[in-house]
């Protein structure tokens, strides 16, 4: 179970055979879609499944000319940026604040911001489409960007907020004493040490955002809609659609799954909220 | 530390009262947001709750009290009529298949996890390979896997089907989304497949905190491994692992995409979420369904302070 330095080769083998079958089970889906992207509709509904056939780039061909791809890439890119971006700005000084100057109050607002999470999102979507619908934002960008950085503000303030603990008070204490105004303390105390936290909280927000599909669905169409959007166009009951949403889903996750790849490392350190390190 | 130059008291106050209306300063951003986007609508819909309310007469509604939970009438002949949510079978139904989605879900989840970190955290070859790999059932839209899953688990054309059917384990092709029996099985399949990585990067992080000589130390003296486990590791991980469960069962219990698209018309899988955006979009019955969200919302509240209560977790993370 623990790993010591002079582990035997059998031993070793035995691991690492199992983690890989363990990752094996887990990506296997992922596998099938992505191989089932270059089938034809006719192969992709085959029993047994084929596995060796002569690809074909059909299906991306035909969901680029349904519906323009880079149309919807270009909108998850812009919603997810700019929502990750405008929440880093709200919720770096909320979670600056509440841990280098904490009240009696300071427990409480972490507290409040988690039950915002407790509401179904179903309960909030009557509302904000009002409001949408009133300021005349229905499918456009921006009112998901507003909707997506509100959604992840509690999550980024909360992450923020445990980096920021976890900067010795001492360092700060010591830029005061140097006279340091709040200018210089950001700049060359909270915004270094704070880096890999601030890092981290936005690329779990950029992955959040990404993959947002209730409010994508709900608030944007053709105008606004993200990849989620173009994914969920492809229904069909009848069965011969498979190639060609695994075609349109392999489009949509293959830039976060590129992105996640050369970023995992932060990707985990965000994912535990940096209660553990 | 020693200060290279004195400042002087005064101005230290000054400094101080200065810091000190900066930070309320900062807050605002994020509290206005929060209230504008966050409070409002949920204030808004408990209102709805209220009232009768309709879709297409969004400010028509009237104050009606606690009619959409629960009414009663007595008729002439002496019977009491009880009408609302808190009657309606579909509601507990609902109820029902939420708590028992969530708890199975999540608890299957943390254990899978658990092990899988365990795996992974032993020394093997690309291990950071590994991990990045099973990463990606979690950075990928619900939407997306909910459908891969929906066509995996088709009875015609499925692989699944086919797989067991080859090992004999099923002698006939199973409706897995579409029979009442095997729909719950399907959501949970495919939420633990979803997130059992995200429960095993948590406890992975948790189990590479714990010192090596402590378990050298155990080794030593002979204690045994499953011994260790139970003593050691768990106690060690279970800081984060709580608060990994608790931000989970939070969306578990509110769990709606991948019901929605996997098995939108089983009546087994159906939760709090699905019957209330049934009920106030589909069926027309606005404010009823805003009354299940509003309980849906105190459920959830409740369950939070309890278990912040008994599990005694400290989510601000003050006890470290």
């Amino acid at each position: 179970m623990q790993s010591s330095p002079n582990s035997k080769p059998t031993t070793l083998i035995i691991r690492t055979i199992a983690a890989w079958s363990v990752a094996l089970l887990l990506f296997f889906p992922l596998l099938f879609l992505a191989v089932t992207a270059f089938k034809t509709e006719g192969q992709a509904i085959a029993v047994p499944s084929l596995w060796v056939f002569t690809p074909t780039l059909e299906n991306f061909v035909e969901v680029q000319a349904r519906s323009n791809y880079l149309h919807y890439v270009w909108n998850s890119v812009v919603t997810s940026v700019v929502s990750t971006i405008l929440g880093l700005l709200i919720a770096a000084p909320a979670a600056y604040s509440m841990a280098f100057s904490p009240t009696k109050r300071t427990k409480d607002i972490l507290m409040w911001m988690l039950s915002t999470k407790m509401m179904p999102a179903v309960g909030a979507l009557a509302p904000i489409y009002v409001m949408a619908k009133t300021a005349g934002l229905l499918d456009t960008k921006f009112s998901l960007i507003v909707v997506f950085t509100m959604s992840n503000l509690p999550i980024m303030v909360w992450m923020l907020y445990s980096h920021f603990k976890d900067i010795p008070h001492e360092i700060l204490e010591a830029s005061r004493m140097d006279g340091a105004g709040l200018w210089d303390e950001f700049r060359y105390v909270l915004l270094p040490l704070g880096m890999g936290g601030l890092a981290s909280t936005g690329l779990l927000c950029l992955v959040l955002a990404w993959n947002e599909a209730f409010w994508a669905l709900n608030l944007g169409s053709a105008n606004a809609g993200t990849l989620a959007t173009l994914v969920a166009s492809y229904s069909s009951p009848e069965g011969l659609f498979w190639a060609k949403l695994s075609a349109a889903s392999l489009m949509a996750i293959a830039p976060i799954i590129v992105f996640g790849w050369f970023s995992q490392k932060q990707l985990v350190q965000g994912l535990t909220f940096g209660a553990v390190k | 530390m020693t200060p290279t130059h004195v400042v002087s008291p005064s101005d230290k106050a000054e400094l101080q009262s200065q810091r000190k209306r900066a930070a309320l300063l900062f807050l605002v951003p994020m509290l206005a947001a929060l209230v504008l986007v966050a409070a409002y609508p949920l204030f808004r819909s408990i209102y709805f709750s209220f009232t009768d309310t309709s879709l297409t007469n969004l400010y028509g509604g009237q104050w009606v009290g606690f009619d959409n939970y629960l009414s009663w009438r007595t008729l002439p002949s002496g019977r009491t009529i009880y009408r609302g949510t808190l009657v309606d079978q579909a509601w507990w139904n609902a109820v029902w298949n939420t708590v028992r989605f969530a708890v199975v879900s999540v608890s299957l989840e943390a254990f899978f996890g658990m092990m899988v970190a365990l795996v992974l955290n032993a020394e093997f070859k690309g291990r950071g390979l590994v991990r990045a790999a099973i990463l990606i059932p979690w950075a990928i839209p619900t939407i997306v896997s909910a459908k891969m899953w929906s066509w995996m688990l088709n009875d015609q054309f499925g692989i699944v089907n086919d797989v067991l059917m080859k090992l004999g384990i099923i002698s006939q092709k199973i409706a897995w989304t579409a029979n009442v029996d095997t729909a719950m099985l399907a959501v949970l399949i495919v939420d633990i497949w979803k997130t059992t990585p995200f429960m095993a990067l948590l406890c992975l992080a948790g189990l590479q905190m714990i010192p090596k000589d402590v378990y050298e130390a155990s080794k030593i003296d002979g204690v045994h491994p499953v011994k260790v486990f139970f003593k050691i590791t768990l106690p060690l991980v279970k800081p984060a692992l709580m608060v990994a469960i608790i931000f989970r069962m939070l969306d578990a219990l509110r769990i709606f995409d991948l019901i929605y698209v996997l098995t939108p018309n089983s009546s087994s899988t159906k939760t709090m979420s699905i019957i209330s955006r049934e009920n106030m979009i589909e069926f027309d019955k606005f404010a009823y369904g805003s009354a299940q969200s509003t309980l849906l919302f105190t459920f959830i509240a409740l369950f939070v302070i309890l278990y912040i209560w008994l599990g005694r977790v400290d989510l601000s993370g003050d006890s470290k």
